[in-house]
């Protein structure tokens, strides 16, 4: 082996370890929205690391943001875990994104949301999983855990906080945070440089309120 | 009435059973053990284990006898109940070498083999697959075979086969009188006339001997002789599994409780094995020291199964949840509901079989979150966006005709909000329903805005109570 190449194998081993302009993007996958996989680096949500998403109110898109994806995912029998949301996810808003509910699992019990994702993430099994943590400090170790569950996991990882949580130093891949819009600010991207920090969608809006007003005429 | 002359009985004899039951349930049995009984006012060694006997403790010894022999000797009093759950297991195993299966308390069982011994191509097959099937269970067993159910459970004790009736009563003729472990008041009457061997005894008339011995051994030896049937009654597997297990000493370390369960599941997973069934809930109850009452664990599979260590698992993960309040002294196992054994479908693609590793994963997080925890979601058809969803069993297919945009999230429960903080977008919708279960409500809901710029669903309410109230929010 050369020496060149044994450097390269244990720079790649550091992914944290700044390398200036050169740094290598992790792979992605699609997040099914164009505006989004454009301003995010790697091209999509990335896969075996975490993102984590900070609303800065509840309802932000932390849920609306991930649902091509888990349309996906569950279309393909893929399982996908929501693990302790405060709220409960609508059914009939999840179906009509092509969310296949059969393949989608919330765990309830916001109190063991962590070890319940860790669970699930390490199976290996799941398309995709989404934790809240418990109200509360969030501890650095917890994420930390997260983390090497998640590399163990084919599909993308979330950490939703709480708009009145704040996140530990963390090995994530993405820091996203989340204003009503959805507005997406890139608050950290080890995973890559970015363009812009500050990215939304083109279209007014995610939900499609034509389809609202109409049904809403036809009812008067 | 003699006995068909088709029939050909094999004894199965487990010669350690009281010991065996006497000590199922220590995680480490100790080098020197026995069993004792209490006869004629004092306690006497019923079974010794390999080492007690080497160091020279032996059955019939009194047990002061016996510690005075060997100081270091823990002998446990004889536990008929244990022993009788296990004789319930030796019959299962015998349950799988024929269908005709007779318990003979209190340590063997008879099967009947004419049939199934050409299924297995011979007697020794058979004899060497149910041996085995048996001491990998725990149960070693020894084997005998004879024309006649009474002799084959004689011969059981002594490895003696005997296809035919010549042989049979040939091997008969050759035993010694204490070969028929006889209780001791006969064998004292029995040396008294001075008889030594089974062939002398069985040369006697038998009105003779009825007259002698008493018509109880007379009745016996006629049995063995095959010329007055042997009373059998027929055994099956019991349709509902339910063992009890006591701990040899009160316990709240769940060290010594997951040994317990261990043995639970494997006798049970016996049980499923033999009937060929596949366990869908297991029912476990602590039974407290204290009498302070039963402490249920439940453990539920999402897909039928019975694979022992899987369960081990689950229950392991529901025992560290749990607080004892008091040790316990005896674990009891049952296993209900039943589904045909549906072995695991491999997926012909891939090779490995993700099939089976979800339900796994959903059954333990199941097993620590409770059956609460985990859920899947699905619409529910009711105008009431409160009763428009439920919580369901992961996994459940459903699907939705309403094509009304929703939010992405609901409020589990709605919250007044004030009007002057939204701008309201779209709307309204009339919902108006429940007037006949009693939750009459008349609403209008609004797609509006608050002053953060986020969308929210929510309803103006005119019955039953007027206001506003936030239902929802479109993420």
């Amino acid at each position: 082996m050369s020496a060149d190449a044994s450097l390269q194998q244990l720079l790649d081993r550091r992914p944290d370890l700044w390398r200036g302009r050169a740094r290598k993007t992790f792979p992605a996958v699609s997040t099914g929205l164009a505006w989004l996989d454009r301003g995010l680096p790697g091209g999509g949500w990335p896969l075996g690391r975490l993102t984590e998403l900070l609303p800065r109110l509840s309802g932000c898109g932390e849920l609306g943001l991930l649902l091509p994806l888990l349309a996906r995912c569950t279309q393909r029998a893929e399982p996908v875990v929501l693990a302790g949301p405060a709220l409960v996810p609508g059914p009939q808003a999840l179906l009509s994104a092509g969310v296949v509910l059969d393949h989608l699992v919330v765990v309830r019990e916001a109190g063991e949301s962590l070890w319940a994702a860790e669970q699930c993430l390490k199976s290996g099994l799941c398309g995709s999983v989404a934790v809240w943590p418990p109200a509360g400090r969030v501890g650095e170790r917890a994420v930390r855990r997260l983390q090497l569950a998640a590399e163990r996991s084919p599909g993308p990882t979330f950490v939703v906080y709480r708009p009145d949580q704040s996140p530990p130093p963390s090995v994530s891949a993405l820091r996203l945070g989340l204003s009503p819009g959805p507005e997406v600010e890139i608050l950290r991207s080890p995973a890559g440089l970015v363009e812009a920090r500050r990215l939304g969608p083109e279209s007014e809006s995610v939900v499609d309120l034509e389809r609202y007003r109409r049904h809403a005429r036809s009812m008067q | 009435m003699p006995a068909r002359c088709n029939e050909l009985w094999l004894g199965l004899h487990c010669p350690q059973l009281p010991l065996l039951a006497a000590w199922q349930c220590d995680p480490e049995v100790p080098e020197l053990h026995a069993v004792h009984v209490h006869r004629r006012g004092r306690h006497v060694i019923l079974q010794a284990g390999e080492a007690a006997r080497h160091a020279g403790v032996a059955p019939g010894q009194p047990l002061n006898t016996a510690l005075a022999v060997a100081p270091a000797l823990q002998s446990r009093p004889r536990h008929s109940r244990a022993e009788a759950a296990l004789l319930e297991q030796l019959a299962l195993g015998a349950w799988q070498g024929s269908s005709h299966v007779v318990q003979a308390p209190p340590d063997g069982v008879l099967l009947e083999i004419a049939g199934s011994r050409r299924l297995y191509g011979g007697l020794r097959p058979l004899v060497e697959a149910l041996c085995a099937d048996l001491e990998r269970r725990g149960l070693p067993v020894r084997a005998g075979s004879a024309p006649v159910p009474a002799t084959a459970r004689l011969f059981a004790r002594h490895g003696l086969h005997a296809a035919g009736r010549d042989a049979m009563r040939r091997k008969l003729h050759g035993l010694p009188l204490t070969a028929l472990a006889l209780d001791d008041r006969q064998a004292e009457s029995l040396a008294g006339c001075g008889l030594d061997s089974v062939a002398e005894l069985l040369c006697l008339p038998a009105p003779e001997r009825a007259r002698r011995f008493g018509p109880v051994l007379n009745r016996h030896l006629l049995c063995l002789e095959g010329r007055a049937p042997t009373p059998l009654a027929a055994w099956r597997p019991p349709e509902t599994f339910r063992l009890k297990l006591e701990l040899p000493a009160a316990s709240s370390d769940s060290t010594a409780l997951l040994f317990v369960f261990r043995r639970l599941i494997g006798r049970m997973a016996h049980w499923l094995d033999v009937r060929d069934q596949a366990l869908t809930r297991l029912h476990v109850t602590l039974h407290r020291e204290d009498g302070g009452g039963r402490i249920p664990l439940e453990v539920g599979l999402s897909r039928p199964g019975m694979d022992a260590d899987r369960l081990l698992e689950l229950l392991g993960l529901k025992l560290e949840h749990l607080e004892l309040p008091a040790p316990v002294e005896a674990v009891e196992l049952r296993a209900e509901s039943t589904d045909e054994h549906r072995p695991p479908q491999a997926d012909l693609w891939s090779g490995h079989n993700r099939g089976d590793a979800w339900p796994a994963l959903l059954d333990r997080l199941k097993a620590r979150l409770g059956e609460d925890g985990l859920s899947g979601l699905a619409p529910q058809p009711d105008h009431r966006p409160e009763k428009a969803w439920r919580w369901v069993e992961p996994g459940t297919t459903s699907s939705c005709e309403d094509e009304r945009p929703r939010p992405t999230w609901l409020l589990p429960v709605p919250r007044p909000c004030r009007r002057e903080n939204l701008r309201l977008e779209d709307g309204p919708e009339r919902i108006e329903a429940g007037w006949w279960d009693e939750e009459d409500c008349r609403r209008d809901y609004f797609v509006a805005r608050d002053r953060h710029g986020r969308r929210l669903w929510v309803f103006h309410e005119h019955q039953p109570r007027e206001g506003w109230f936030i239902h929802g929010l479109f993420d």
